[in-house]
């Protein structure tokens, strides 16, 4: 009570009382609301149409435990976490490192690879398709010149998923090199000089100077990298819608096939909250090992 | 041995010419102190030095051999920079350790070698700390333990002691005059703070745009400064200059007399004036007197002198004490 007279006199509680209650509104509505929808939804055999009837308890869980295709997309969703973490990073990293100096040709480069962060994921998705098409695209052109055999790299089921991953981390590699880039640039240059003075080559100066000091915005990228991996939808609509035989398919993309396009929607919101868990454990997991030790985000 | 030895060194960023024609040899183990006001090319001929800004044009030697295309590291000096550039992310013993870790040696002998320097500048109970848990002055300890673990041959200093509070500076420059002495390397150091200069160097190199104005030891500085803006810098507070009738009367186009060489008397004197402003700092008196037809002038009195604003009082300048220089500001010898 003390505390809540102190911080009425010093003025701090009217803007709680004015700002709080708006965004709490929202967010119910729009965060919370949803959740517990898509976790009452997931307990029904529901088409998205008429009444909730056809009660069936933790069946579309038990379905969704057995189905291949989910183990598939679970699959695929890992991988692509891996690849964020071990490819997208360290390429931009490199990346940073060579072209974080304030320069105008640095600066040109830097607009390049960003660019494709821009594009919107679906016209990534189609401009790529399109690239890879085996009937009239780039790789057909390609592959009349010198006269191989058509190729179908988004139809097969060795390549898709390749060629998927291939894609995302080309239009996301730019992003996390901005973060790099700014986390670079702030570096402080004496300590950097010292180091040379110490003796450190500049492999060495990478290594025991610089990535340490950018710890934290390694962090933020990686677990950016993390969240976005379970996110991938978009992308790979235009690409695969999936395919071939559902190989290619994200956790959300076979929410979205399984739980919307099929009328499903009961069973999509089963896959939903499992989504929902594995974001959850993730981000608790990542702040617990990465992130509590040492500085925040 | 350790002797450097700058013959014609010029540099410059872009269109500015920041070095111009410096040409210096620093004797071994002395104590050479590069002063001057900012933007003067201390701090730049310093960083020449270390290799850390390339030379445009010139040679730099360290004992003989020209290191001017020489990588820092293969000069063989260490530097303590202003903001002590020490690692965050590594305690004490790592900061002091790391140059020996890049030379890779053995981790027995690099930690025999840190607790030997952190005894020497009493770190030793700080050595798992990391720098943001030190004071300004252990901070500053750290980073000359950094440079004297390595046994350079040269040591670096780039106004060390500017971030540290007034009585921490004086304590701190006791300290760096000990480990020269103690160590006997050569060491060079950058200021803007002629006080340090003067109680540290057993040479001073006085740089003004970008070129050396006068190369001395500290008294030799003091009492004859070859030109105008070595008298105006060395000294505290610095030495008056007039030019007009006194300095015509002189046959010179500026006359200097410092303020402790300036006597003070109720009349008698060869000047007459008013005092304007009284600074007391206990040991001394500064006057700020305004002269009859020379102009404003800072005199000190010995001690708690009675003297108020408002005043009128008499000057004598001692006689032998005067520095004269001509129209190109440079002294004029006196028979």
């Amino acid at each position: 009570m003390a505390s809540l007279r102190r911080m009425h006199r010093d003025g701090k509680l009217a803007p709680i009382f004015i700002f709080l209650p708006p965004a709490l509104v929202l967010f119910t509505i729009f965060v919370i609301w949803p959740i517990l929808n898509a976790a009452n939804f997931s307990m029904y055999k529901w088409s998205g149409y008429g009444e909730l009837t056809n009660f069936v308890g933790a069946d579309n869980f038990r379905r969704l435990l057995r189905h291949s295709i989910f183990h598939q997309s679970l699959w695929n969703s890992w991988k692509l976490i891996l690849a964020s973490l071990f490819l997208q990073i360290p390429l931009a990293m490199t990346m940073a490192l060579l072209i974080y100096r304030k320069t105008s040709v640095n600066t040109a480069f830097r607009l390049i690879f960003f660019a494709p962060y821009i594009l919107a994921e679906v016209a990534t998705g189609l401009i790529w398709s399109f690239i890879f098409d085996g009937d009239y695209g780039v790789t057909a052109q390609i592959t009349r010149f010198l006269g191989m055999d058509q190729l179908y790299i988004l139809a097969d089921k060795r390549y898709a998923f390749l060629t998927i991953i291939t894609v995302i981390v080309w239009k996301y590699f730019g992003y996390h090199m901005m973060i790099f880039i700014a986390a670079l640039q702030s570096v402080p240059s004496d300590l950097i000089e010292a180091a040379e003075i110490d003796g450190a080559s500049p492999w060495r100066i990478i290594w025991h100077v610089k990535l340490p000091l950018i710890s934290h915005a390694i962090k933020l990228s990686a677990f950016f990298a993390i969240v976005g991996a379970l996110q991938v939808f978009d992308i790979i609509l235009p690409l695969t819608n999936g395919g071939p035989s559902n190989s290619t398919h994200s956790l959300v993309s076979y929410l979205y096939y399984f739980g919307l396009v099929q009328l499903n929607v009961g069973y999509g919101s089963a896959v939903g909250v499992c989504l929902f868990f594995l974001c959850v454990i993730t981000a608790f997991g990542y702040k617990r090992l990465a992130i509590g030790k040492g500085a925040g985000l | 041995m350790a002797t450097l030895e700058y013959e014609n060194i010029f540099k410059s960023f872009g269109d500015v010419q920041v070095i111009s024609d410096v040409s210096l040899t620093i004797p071994h183990g002395s104590f050479t102190v590069f002063v001057g006001p900012s933007g003067c090319g201390k701090s730049t001929l310093l960083r020449l030095t270390a290799g850390l800004e390339d030379v445009s044009s010139g040679k730099l030697k360290i004992d003989g051999r020209d290191v001017t295309e020489e990588r820092p590291t293969a000069r063989g000096i260490a530097m303590v920079f202003q903001s002590y550039a020490l690692y965050p992310h590594m305690n004490v013993a790592d900061n002091i350790g790391f140059g020996l870790k890049m030379a890779k040696m053995p981790k027995d002998e690099r930690r025999r070698k840190v607790a030997e320097a952190a005894e020497v500048l009493q770190l030793t109970p700080l050595l798992a700390r990391k720098p943001g848990e030190l004071s300004g002055g252990q901070r500053q300890r750290v980073a000359i333990g950094r440079a004297i673990v390595r046994q350079p041959k040269v040591f670096l200093f780039d106004e060390p002691l500017s971030n540290l509070d007034a009585a921490l500076r004086t304590q701190m420059r006791v300290e760096l005059a000990q480990l020269h002495t103690r160590l006997g390397a050569t060491m060079i150091y950058v200021t803007h703070d002629q006080v340090e200069a003067m109680t540290l160097a057993d040479r001073i190199v006085v740089l003004s745009n970008g070129r050396i104005e006068q190369v001395g030891t500290p008294l030799e500085l003091y009492s004859s400064p070859r030109t105008i803006f070595v008298a105006g810098f060395i000294g505290s507070p610095k030495m008056n200059l007039f030019s007009g009738p006194v300095a015509e009367a002189a046959g010179a186009q500026t006359y200097g007399i410092r303020p402790e060489h300036i006597d003070v008397m109720r009349e008698g004197g060869e000047w007459k004036g008013t005092v304007q402003f009284v600074e007391r700092l206990g040991s001394d008196t500064f006057l700020h007197v305004d002269a009859d037809k020379i102009g404003r002038m800072i005199v000190r009195a010995i001690g708690d002198a009675d003297f108020r604003g408002g005043e009128n009082i008499s000057l004598a300048p001692r006689p032998g004490f005067r520095h004269l220089f001509g129209k190109d500001g440079v002294a004029i010898q006196e028979a």
